[in-house]
């Protein structure tokens, strides 16, 4: 609905400013006026209380004085600029104004040789524009939502190797310190682009960060596609204030594709929060925009489909190499040998860059297994991982919970808002499985025999990454939890609000496909007037499981909790079973025990239906 | 407003720190990094990190931050080209030479305008001429693919 509203205020205002009158009589078949296509190029924002901005905080961005706020004395400008066609400078940073203008006929001049921007069209080689998007990272806060860029894809002989990555992104300086999070939050860093060859970002995230890529490959026309070129030459040169939830990598991405293509009208569809993959399900959703989709497994998806292809005397072989050094690859035949080989050599590019290997080791194993491989003259016998769970068709970001429940014998009903982003329970199709983030999650209720109305709890932030450790891999699973929750004093039985931080750490295995046992240290830290001695500070071990049967979920865990008071001793124990009805709905059963050194007990169930959107 | 709101909510979370010896190695990619010397540890990994990136510019031109091209685009003639791409994505081409076949193959076969197929054969026949010891560079390897595709 909001977007509606901004949409009508945006055709009052161009008719407002086609109204107004003309400084210039040219001969162009039409004189020249603000259109949608001027408004998205110049990346102008309607206001709340009427009226334009900019985007763009760069001021040589804008050639009128009032140019930021004003578009119509931003095109006269732009126009005059071009048909004076003195200063070649500043006209060769505006190669994407000067082809709108002379394609609608306002300007007539000739653009100059603009070597610079000649030769950047030349290293790109354009040949088209791609999406790129991926998983999110769990072992960087910043990157928990998953992070978009764009390929300019490359008509170089080759492969797209040879095209380039456009990244935007905050320009923090070599030691943003503790306060990059303020900084990055608050728009304390400037934002801009950064060009890389593609090969670059496929190390980055593929082999560095090991996430997968999604290439959403786009429907542009050859003019759309040099328009795309030509504006990111102009804002490439520019910065804007970065704000890591709304005008952040994603949200820009999506004014350039607007800045193309102004029937898009994506930048309209976020105008609080844009979630990188929300931003990706909206360009893969409008119609005639995305033409195919191809998937780039990290390296570490790579060896863990190679390792599940092995059959038992591969296995074998393949961790006797990465484990003892052992090469000889014995008993196989040579399809399997090459296998191993290129699995093992790719384990031990993954050890390297995760630090647990010594560079010498690093390069005689890589030899050794190269050498290996190639006295091998016959493929492997591993099917590539070409396919993966698309995160487009992933569910919606934003949750309501609409429940029902008993609590110590009194009846509630409960209503919950979660803006973002995924819990374990949730359908995770397409998303990084094991991992959760909630964001914001608000619990209202109301109390049968009392008819009073509460605030539950209100969960700040919530992460969890259950990593399984295997043959290969021992990865740190993880737990932040941080809210305010509404409690019981076991002495008592009064209930106040605690507000409670939970930081632990810990291991978790899969015995079987897609179920995980995992064991956890939490560090518990309780503030608020409510408690006896207003905080507490407390230890937790706690071991859980969570299993994933397709529709079905189950997430159960018991801690036992020893604290500096009384009132936080306790064993908890919480489990929830949801079963997926579709895409975006999905029924839950929540039911928790916490056992403490008084005499209130809680007891507490809940059926509820969850709705995503 | 609503920025600062929704934002001031997650501090606690996006602690994170860098290093400023990242630039040059994640710049130039992982191959390089780590067969020239050095090593790939966590201020690699911070340093890639997609939401930041690392430039000291304050205005202006914001492109390039690779450290191989000072543009951070793939420039010049094939030689210039082809060793870049090999100090890139030695490791990748390492393997795909041995095994005779892969992306890296067709690439450097696009880059230097021949066959994919018979890239790939000469780079596996040859691959010990090529990848002469765990020591080589890309320079050395650039010029011994050269050598074997003149042959």
């Amino acid at each position: 609905m909001g977007c509606q509203l901004i949409y009508m205020k945006k055709m009052f205002l161009l008719m407002a400013a086609a109204a107004a009158a003309w400084p210039w009589d040219l001969a162009a078949k039409e004189k020249p006026e603000v259109t949608t296509e001027w408004l998205a190029l110049v990346h102008y924002r309607p206001q709340m209380f009427g009226g334009y901005e900019g985007t763009i905080d760069s001021e040589s961005f804008y050639l009128a004085e009032d140019g930021r706020t004003n578009p119509v004395s931003e095109l006269q400008a732009s126009i005059k600029l071009f048909e004076e066609a003195k200063d070649k400078e500043k006209i060769c940073l505006f190669p994407a104004r000067y082809q709108y203008l002379k394609k609608q006929g306002w300007v007539n001049a000739d653009y100059p040789k603009c070597e610079e921007y000649q030769q950047f069209v030349k290293d790109l080689h354009p040949a088209g524009v791609t999406l790129l998007f991926t998983d999110a990272y769990m072992n960087n806060p910043s990157s928990l939502f998953g992070h978009t860029l764009v390929r300019i894809d490359t008509g170089r002989k080759g492969t797209q190797l040879l095209a380039h990555g456009m990244n935007y992104g905050a320009f923090t300086g070599p030691n943003p310190g503790a306060l990059y999070a303020v900084l990055g939050l608050t728009g304390g860093y400037y934002g801009g682009f950064t060009v890389k060859p593609y090969y670059d970002t496929i190390n980055t995230y593929n082999n560095i960060e090991n996430r997968d890529i999604w290439e959403l490959n786009l429907d542009l026309t050859q003019e759309e596609q040099e328009m795309f070129v030509a504006h990111l030459w102009e804002i490439g040169h520019t910065q804007t204030r970065y704000y890591f939830f709304s005008q952040n990598c994603s949200y820009m991405l999506l004014e350039m594709l607007d800045a193309v293509r102004p029937s898009l009208q994506l930048a309209d569809e976020f105008p609080v929060q844009a979630i990188p993959l929300d931003t990706l399900k909206a360009v893969y959703r409008k119609p005639g925009l995305v033409k195919s989709v191809n998937y780039r497994p990290s390296r570490h998806a790579k060896i863990i489909n190679q390792y599940k292809q092995m059959n038992e005397s591969q296995k074998k072989a393949f961790v006797a190499a990465i484990k003892e050094q052992n090469y000889n690859f014995d008993g196989l035949d040579g399809a399997e040998k090459a296998g191993a080989a290129e699995a093992a050599y790719q384990y031990v590019q993954y050890q390297q860059v995760a630090g647990d290997l010594e560079l010498s080791d690093y390069r005689q194993r890589s030899f050794k297994l190269l050498m290996a491989r190639n006295n091998i003259k016959v493929k492997d016998n591993f099917n590539p991982l070409t396919n993966g769970e698309k995160p487009m068709n992933a569910h919606e970001s934003k949750r309501l919970v609409v429940g029902a429940g008993v609590r110590n014998g009194q009846a509630f009903q409960e209503i919950q808002v979660r803006p973002a982003y995924h819990s374990l329970t949730d359908n995770g199709y397409g998303l990084l499985s094991g991992a959760e983030i909630n964001f914001l999650n608000l619990k209202m209720r109301h109390y049968d025999n009392e008819d009073k109305y509460v605030l539950q709890d209100f969960d700040i932030l919530g992460i969890k990454s259950l990593s399984p450790v295997n043959d290969m891999f021992m990865p740190y699973s993880y737990n932040i939890q941080w809210g305010i929750n509404r409690e019981i004093n076991p002495e008592s039985g009064d209930e106040g609000y605690v507000s409670n931080l939970v930081v632990g750490g810990g291991f978790t295995f899969e015995p079987w496909e897609n179920t995980y046992w995992f064991v956890m240290l939490n560090n518990h830290a309780a503030y608020g007037g409510f408690l006896p001695h207003n905080q507490y500070l407390g230890l937790g071990a706690a071991v859980g499981m969570f299993a994933d049967w397709g529709k079905w979920r189950v997430l159960a865990q018991a801690e036992q909790i020893w604290a500096t008071t009384n009132y936080g001793c306790k064993i908890k124990y919480n489990a929830e079973v949801s079963y997926a009805l579709a895409k975006d709905w999905a029924l839950a059963a929540e039911y928790k025990y916490e056992q403490n050194r008084g005499k209130y007990d809680v007891d507490e169930g809940m059926l509820g239906l969850r709705y995503y959107f | 407003m609503k920025k600062t709101v929704l934002a001031s909510l997650l501090c606690g979370a996006m602690l994170v720190s860098s290093n400023a010896s990242a630039i040059d190695s994640t710049g130039c990619g992982l191959g390089s990094m780590a067969w020239r010397g050095q090593q790939g540890r966590v201020p690699q990994i911070l340093a890639a990190t997609t939401n930041t990136s690392f430039g000291t510019q304050t205005f202006g031109i914001t492109f390039g931050t690779s450290g191989c091209d000072p543009n951070g685009r793939i420039t010049g003639g094939t030689q210039k080209m082809v060793l870049a791409f090999i100090e890139n994505n030695m490791e990748q081409y390492a393997m795909d030479a041995a095994k005779g076949e892969g992306e890296t193959i067709d690439t450097l076969a696009g880059i230097l305008n021949v066959d994919s197929k018979t890239l790939g054969e000469k780079s596996q026949q040859n691959f010990a001429y090529i990848f002469s010891s765990e020591n080589v560079d890309a320079v050395s390897v650039t010029v011994a693919l050269f050598e074997v595709m003149k042959a």
